[in-house]
């Protein structure tokens, strides 16, 4: 028996990433697993736009190079899924059978786009923009330049996405629902200024109509065709919701942690279960301030949990900031953003 | 099988039936009823669907008959558990799929015994005879007092056990908070009434319309047990019950003063009833149960635009079924967890307004897997709204009664091991008993406490527990089986759903689908066993089998029913003592039995069921 800590990480995102490099400064012998769903490294997302201008290679959007995991010593198991995790014995169990135990566990493992239960039947039809492959799909979806596209729902990843189509010359409707602008809640009287914002980059913005049907469109015509609840029909080469963010936690049950929407966690990162915590999209945290759980997203505070959790599974003490001010504006290149959307 | 004899021989209990087997050949045990404790053990232990079911449907037996096509059989074995076999098919909490092996980590989703169960109703055929076994009259008089689901199944085995049952309801239709609590979309009416009507046309007198109670219109529960031999209560849960609200006090209730506020158990009642119902365009309902999920629905049904459910703990240890949460979602319907109601806001009018809550965090575990919710203080928020449905709970109402019965803390009677109240000849049972449960809670109890009330009419008892157990000759499985995926339920599309309000939402699996369903059931009632006197250790059947289900143990630990508990392994072929199918990796593929060149593995079939005592099976 050796005394090295095993830390396993669920994820290989921001936060998990960040969370690695911190444990391995902080416990330079300890043995560090990052358990991934992915084929590929940590690829930067943020970047995924670019597919859509044209750069397909992607060791473009490689966040570390591959060394750098034989280096910091990391264990990267990729293509790999988490069936479940045993607490009492403190093993994941996964889907191709083995058992791989942990000491201290991190669970990164993010969050995927939210489909509202009543798009659910028309999953088929859309097009997500979670993956490289996904951004390829779109690509290949488009026609070589001009080509529309419908964005439901209009979250800040969804409009961030319709500034580089809008840019790159593709025409962009967003169907609006209470997601517009998730994760900010802009009040309805204040909305008018970011829609205009909107429009004056060429982007059309749908108010008050919900989705009544998806389907294929015809031959000849665009291939999807969208109603709307007025029998308006919109007719788009690709089709993408953006609802906002759903933890990815289907593993997480029967761990014996709490789960609201995401794991709830206290401001130290720390689940009910002494050896777990969270970072990242999954994650729900206790705000002292506010009186309630809540979510912080984005690349910097996705990163700044990742070290958190680091620090205190190694010991250290230390809290997330959670009284954070989030807010919209409009930037020098007159497009919506966000703080929270904010990259390095 | 051809060199199998051709024979299934019936022996009593104790009869010695070795003359019968033959070497040389698959040893084939007769069939035969047992009410050996460790035979009982076996099926409780190893069919968990059917310990898992309070009315111990054999749940294997009906999906076989299923895969067969025998789809009028796969009915009435239903029936013989559960007198409503189309209703619980639709509306069961399911238990059963909860305890299912095929849903354990790492074998994938349960097998869908509910929808299945919903198949055997909906497609038995046309001119499908329903078989009754009934006693000579006995010429006892029972009462039984409410026709929901537990007086309804308790009226039907008193009747068929040859007593005179008359019912009083005090609605006009009988079904209880089948009729007048679960709306119309998820169960239709014409369903019910049909499967009513069959529990009580063997001479039930149903009265409805008719309530036992203390004011002079009404029927006293003394005069019933003056001139019935038995009497039963299955009054269930008909009151709602309150919050906790800042402003509620002993006498007023904030709820019932408020307009705009109303308890759902009375919305769901009144609806029913056919009083016309109207909500706000913001509904809150408060609560975690399906009579929460019910009011949100059917506000969503009635028109409301904006349905939000608030619940104490989360999403996760809501005791209602992960496919009822998901078409309230498809609906538009939102679940806010973590909060707790505290208040009711008024408008300048005195109409509800909205509601203050205060934020929870979760705590400790409850019974049945569900949390407790602990509020956070100084964590007040408030939400607007127009209409509130409160549908935090039910309990009984006592007030009907004309003498005291020992009833426990939370005004559900007491009961004693056979079922008597306090009162003699005085029986309860259903909710009423046990608080707020479910319909199949209900029907299992009225049927056992029919039971006891026929041991204490007759002076013995008339039925027993056995298990049949019967040899199979060829494994009724196949190993690709396992690789079938769960069909799901198809249901109307949601804009059809508010357009009819009463059209059912799930559909229905068809045949098709239902027999690739049926198919999936792992068949636990089958019992792999290897004779370990003719067992060679080859190693065949371990070689063979598709995962770690054949085990070499050194012993097995007995439990103290005396039926086998678990399995001692080793790996020390000098400490092997037994070569053992591991009934709970066992997927019933018959590799093994196929395999084996000593043909000593066995398969039979235990089922576990009620026999009339002196009667056939």
């Amino acid at each position: 028996m050796n005394d090295t800590t095993r830390y396993v990480i669920i994820g290989n995102g921001a936060a998990g990433n960040e969370a690695a490099l911190h444990l391995r400064q902080r416990d330079p012998d300890s043995r560090i697993i990052m358990v991934s769903a992915g084929k590929l490294l940590f690829l930067n997302r943020y970047r995924f736009p670019e597919v859509l201008d044209g750069v397909f290679d992607w060791r473009e959007f490689l966040v570390n190079p591959p060394e750098y995991y034989i280096k910091q010593r990391i264990e990267l198991r990729r293509y790999t899924w988490v069936n479940h995790i045993d607490p009492h014995n403190r093993t994941l169990e996964m889907r191709h059978k083995e058992k791989v135990g942990y000491d201290k566990l991190l669970v990164a493992s993010g969050a995927g786009g939210y489909l509202p239960e009543y798009l659910g039947e028309y999953a088929p039809l859309l097009h997500d923009f979670n993956s490289l492959r996904n951004a390829m799909e779109i690509r290949s979806a488009l026609p070589a330049s001009g080509g529309k596209v419908l964005i439901l729902g209009g979250d800040i990843k969804g409009l961030d996405l319709a500034h580089t189509l809008v840019r790159g010359g593709r025409e962009v409707i967003v169907v609006a629902s209470e997601h517009l602008f998730w994760p900010h809640q802009i009040p309805r009287e204040e909305s008018g200024r970011y829609i205009d914002a909107l429009e004056r980059v060429g982007i059309e913005v749908i108010l008050d109509h919900k989705i009544a049907s998806i389907e294929k469109g015809a031959k000849g015509m665009r291939a999807r065709r969208v109603t709307l609840d007025n029998n308006h029909e919109l007719n788009a080469d690709v089709v993408m919701a953006f609802y906002g963010l759903m933890p990815s936690l289907g593993f997480m049950h029967g761990a014996g942690v709490d789960i609201e929407r995401g794991l709830l966690v206290n401001p130290q990162l720390q689940t009910g279960n002494e050896h777990i915590w969270a970072a990242g999209d999954v994650c729900q945290i206790w705000s002292p301030e506010e009186n309630h759980y809540r979510f912080y997203y984005g690349w910097k505070n996705v990163k700044m949990m990742g070290r958190i959790a680091a620090i205190n599974m190694t010991g250290g003490d230390e809290a997330v900031d959670t009284f954070k001010e989030d807010r919209l504006f409009i930037n020098e290149q007159d497009e919506i953003d966000s703080t929270f959307w904010e990259y390095e | 099988m051809s060199e199998g004899p051709d024979r299934k021989v019936y022996v009593d209990e104790g009869e010695d039936f070795s003359s019968l087997q033959a070497f040389g050949r698959r040893v084939v045990t007769p069939v035969r009823f047992s009410t050996d404790p460790r035979d009982i053990g076996w099926v409780k232990e190893n069919v968990p669907c059917q310990a898992a079911c309070p009315a111990s449907t054999n749940i294997p037996a009906y999906i076989h008959m299923i895969t067969e096509g025998r789809v009028g059989r796969s009915y009435e074995l239903n029936r013989i558990a559960n007198v409503l076999p189309g209703v619980l098919g639709r509306i069961c909490s399911r238990p059963c799929e909860d305890a299912c092996r095929h849903g354990w980590p790492g074998n994938g989703k349960p097998v869908a015994i509910c929808h299945l169960k919903r198949v055997a109703a909906d497609f038995k055929p046309l001119g499908h005879r329903i078989s009754e076994d009934m006693f000579t009259p006995t010429s006892k008089r029972v009462a039984v007092v409410g026709a929901g689901p537990a007086g309804i199944a308790a009226a039907y085995d008193l009747t068929t056990l040859g007593h005179d049952v008359t019912i009083y309801e005090r609605e006009e239709k009988a079904g209880g908070m089948l009729a007048y609590g679960i709306p119309a979309f998820r169960l239709p009416r014409d369903e019910l009434d049909v499967e009513l009507r069959n529990a009580v046309r063997l001479g039930v007198d149903l009265k409805t319309g008719v309530s036992v109670g203390n004011s002079e219109d009404e029927v006293k529960l003394g005069s019933l047990l003056e001139s019935y031999d038995a009497v039963l209560l299955a009054t269930g849960c008909m009151a709602a019950s309150p919050l906790p609200l800042e402003t509620a006090s002993e006498t007023t209730d904030p709820v019932m003063e408020t307009p705009g506020a109303e308890y759902g158990l009375y919305f769901l009642m009144e609806l029913h009833r056919g009083l016309p119902k109207t909500v706000g365009r913001r509904v809150a309902v408060v609560g975690a149960g399906f009579t929460a999920l019910d009011c949100a629905r059917v506000a969503k049904r009635l028109g409301a635009e904006e349905v939000t459910i608030h619940i104490r703990t989360t999403e996760e240890y809501i005791p209602v079924t992960k496919e009822e949460i998901f078409e309230a979602k498809r609906e538009g319907i939102q679940i806010l967890g973590l909060r707790t109601p505290v208040g009711l806001l008024t408008g300048p009018d005195g109409k509800l307004s909205g509601l203050r809550f205060v934020q929870n965090r979760l705590g400790g575990w409850r019974a049945g897997g569900r949390r407790q919710a602990i509020p956070i203080e100084h964590s007040e928020f408030e939400e607007p709204c127009d209409t509130l449905l409160l549908a935090i709970g039910q309990k009984t109402v006592n007030d009907y009664l004309d003498r005291p019965l020992d009833l426990d803390r939370w005004g559900n009677v007491r009961i004693g091991d056979d079922g008597m109240t306090s009162v003699m000849g005085l029986f309860a049972a259903g909710d009423y008993v046990s608080g707020p449960s479910t319909a199949i809670e209900a029907v299992g109890h009225g049927r056992r406490t029919a039971l006891n009330m026929d041991t204490w009419l007759m002076g013995h008892a008339r039925r027993k527990q056995v298990v049949k157990i019967e040899p199979v000759e060829e494994p009724l499985r196949e190993r690709h089986f396992d690789f079938i995926e769960r069909q799901e339920m198809p249901c109307e599309p949601v804009d059809k759903r508010v357009e009819k309000p009463g059209t059912e939402v799930e559909t229905g699996l068809d045949m098709e689908h239902a027999r690739e369903e049926a198919k999936r059931c792992y068949l636990c009632y089958l019992c792999y066993q290897i004779d370990v006197d003719r067992c060679i250790y080859c190693r065949a059947c371990i070689e063979v089998a598709p995962r770690d289900c054949i085990k070499l143990v050194e012993g097995v630990a007995i439990k103290e029913d005396g039926s086998y508990g678990e399995l001692m392994e080793t790996r020390e072929w000098d400490r092997v003592g037994a070569i053992w199918v591991d009934n709970n990796e066992c997927i019933r593929c018959g590799a093994c039995y196929k395999v084996c060149p000593t043909q000593c593995i066995s398969i039979t079939k235990k089922e576990m069921f009620h026999q009339d005592i002196g009667g056939g099976a």
